[in-house]
């Protein structure tokens, strides 16, 4: 099953990764409290300076007047309101993942269940559970990016990540590199009453594909290319400049330009008028070889 | 976890577009009234603590108010089309089979009407930020059965002819499909998944399917429809069969 020293071991399956319900799910309302109080304080503040400004009297009274200059403010209120709300509750929560992370920072390996590791993974997961759902719930693009960079996840320049689920924790990802829609990317799983953590390593230039899984301890070279409805056993190594794809990965094919695979497929055509069924098969398997 | 906005975890429940236009109305009476229960939550707020002068605790106790008023929205939701469903299964009720995929077939047809009914309160819980009250707390009324401390929150599970037992993980964006429509053929199978079943990653599984206790299914794989996975085994593939432990 697996060595003592837990730094290779195998499984019978691919299971999910997944978080238990546990009492520190109670930090989703600490969160929302904190970044109410940031727009609530800072709406105070704001309105009492243009009142203060406009017409040269004291501190407003709670009832807003609906003054000209209110209704003038509106778009740009709400606007911001949301922003400092997310962006708000972001960075605290960012703030108690660092502090998390100091206590017991992540290891690779299998602990168990009712662990210290497990129990601040757990601890980890739920504070980010909240801020992420707002950084996607936001109309801006990269939002869930600058979270991800907050919490400590190597991603770097230029990168397209669309929606997945990419977890939070030892996961790193190169400049250049897109990920598809509908991706798991793990960097934990539960394997009975057990749970493994490894790093999840994403080179530069690399493509993973739409409704793909990525398991963990699995290093997608630079260059590498997931295909589609694909997925990766644990300790996988996907050679660079190559397409992979399997359930799980089990074939590679190289990268051809749009000229080069027009020649084959003439080539291909004008070979399968005069020869025989075999030399066509040989060119399709020739993709394996090299 | 970290479950995109776009990819709610609501259970599958499609309309059939002949009956999509007619029955509307029963749709927006359950939304309708769904807002009822919030609107008094809210003047009771308000007059206990703005009209008697309690600014501050007011202004304090917002985001404890927004969080109260998410599940009382997702409660009555529950409970009024609870009532509409009950009113339907008591006209026509509910029961498993190959039938017509027409609406002249009554088992096709009252299911579309059950669809119709459920379409709300399912919404409200596919897009509720916070990870209290979701699926196994919503799903129970409609009749799934749903055992405890698992991990059912992350995948879209069919809100008819489920039951799932103990300690149950299923994986994410993992689908339970109790109904199925081929060609001119609709049929409603139950699926049954014992206690300690584990489902992973992207899994989709086929009406009619039994898990027995203890069974794998391996990521990124599915059943076939009347499958059976045997207690202790581990099942991998398209479709899943069962894997030699001892090589």
């Amino acid at each position: 099953m697996q060595n003592k020293d837990n730094s290779r071991f195998e499984i019978d399956y691919i299971s999910t990764s997944g978080v238990f319900k546990t009492p520190f799910t109670l930090v989703i309302i600490l969160q929302l409290f904190f970044g109410y109080f940031i727009l609530l304080s800072l709406n105070i503040w704001f309105y009492n300076d243009l009142y203060f400004l406009l017409t040269g009297k004291g501190f407003l009274p709670y009832v807003l007047v609906g003054e000209w200059w209110e209704w003038l403010l509106l778009p740009m209120n709400i606007y911001g309101n949301i922003l400092l709300f997310a962006f708000s509750i972001i960075l605290f929560s960012a703030g108690i993942f660092k502090i998390l992370n100091k206590l017991c920072p992540p290891k690779e390996g299998i602990f168990l269940r009712g662990s210290k590791e497990w129990k601040y993974t757990h601890r980890r997961f739920w504070t980010v559970y909240f801020p992420i759902w707002l950084a996607r719930a936001l109309p801006l693009p990269w939002s869930d990016i600058v979270v991800y960079r907050l919490l400590g996840v190597r991603i770097g320049r230029n990168v397209v990540a669309y929606e997945g689920y990419i977890d939070p924790q030892l996961v790193e990802i190169g400049d250049f590199t897109m990920t598809s829609l509908h991706i798991c990317i793990f960097s934990h799983l539960i394997y009975q009453d057990k749970i493994v953590i490894k790093k999840v390593k994403i080179g530069k230039t690399c493509i993973v594909g739409p409704q793909t899984i990525i398991s963990p301890g699995t290093i997608l070279e630079d260059g590498a290319i997931l295909g589609a409805n694909s997925y990766t056993w644990l300790d996988q190594h996907l050679e660079g400049n190559l397409i992979h794809v399997g359930t799980p990965v089990n074939m590679s094919f190289p990268i051809q330009s749009v000229e080069e695979s027009v020649q084959k497929a003439e080539r291909i055509k004008g070979e399968k008028k005069d020869i025989d069924k075999e030399g066509n098969k040989k060119y399709i398997k020739g993709g394996k070889e090299g | 976890m970290f479950q995109p906005a776009s990819l709610k975890g609501d259970s599958p429940s499609p309309i059939d577009e002949g009956i999509r236009n007619k029955y509307l109305f029963l749709y927006l009476i359950i939304v309708f009234l769904s807002f009822y229960p919030c609107i008094i939550f809210e003047y009771v707020y308000f007059i206990l603590l703005w009209k008697k002068g309690f600014y501050l605790i007011f202004f304090l106790l917002v985001p404890l108010n927004i969080l109260i008023l998410l599940h009382v929205l997702q409660l009555s939701a529950v409970l009024f089309s609870f009532l509409f469903l009950t009113i339907i299964k008591l006209l026509f009720l509910p029961k498993e089979g190959v039938f017509d995929r027409d609406l002249k077939d009554k088992n096709y047809f009252f299911w579309n009407l059950r669809n119709i009914a459920k379409k709300w309160p399912l919404f409200i819980n596919g897009s509720n930020p916070f990870p209290w009250l979701k699926n196994r707390f919503i799903l129970r009324f409609f009749g799934v059965k749903i055992g405890k401390y698992g991990i059912i929150d992350n995948s879209w599970i069919s809100s008819e002819f489920v039951s799932i037992g103990k300690n149950v993980i299923l994986g994410m964006g993992s689908t339970l499909l109790s109904f199925g429509i081929e060609q001119d053929k609709f049929f409603l199978k139950r699926i049954i998944i014992e206690d300690n079943a584990l489902i992973g990653a992207k899994c989709i599984i086929m009406p009619g399917t039994h898990m027995e206790r203890n069974s794998k299914l391996s990521a990124h794989s599915y059943t076939k429809i009347d499958d059976v996975l045997i207690e202790n085994s581990i099942n991998i593939g398209h479709p899943a069969k069962m894997k030699n432990n001892r090589e």
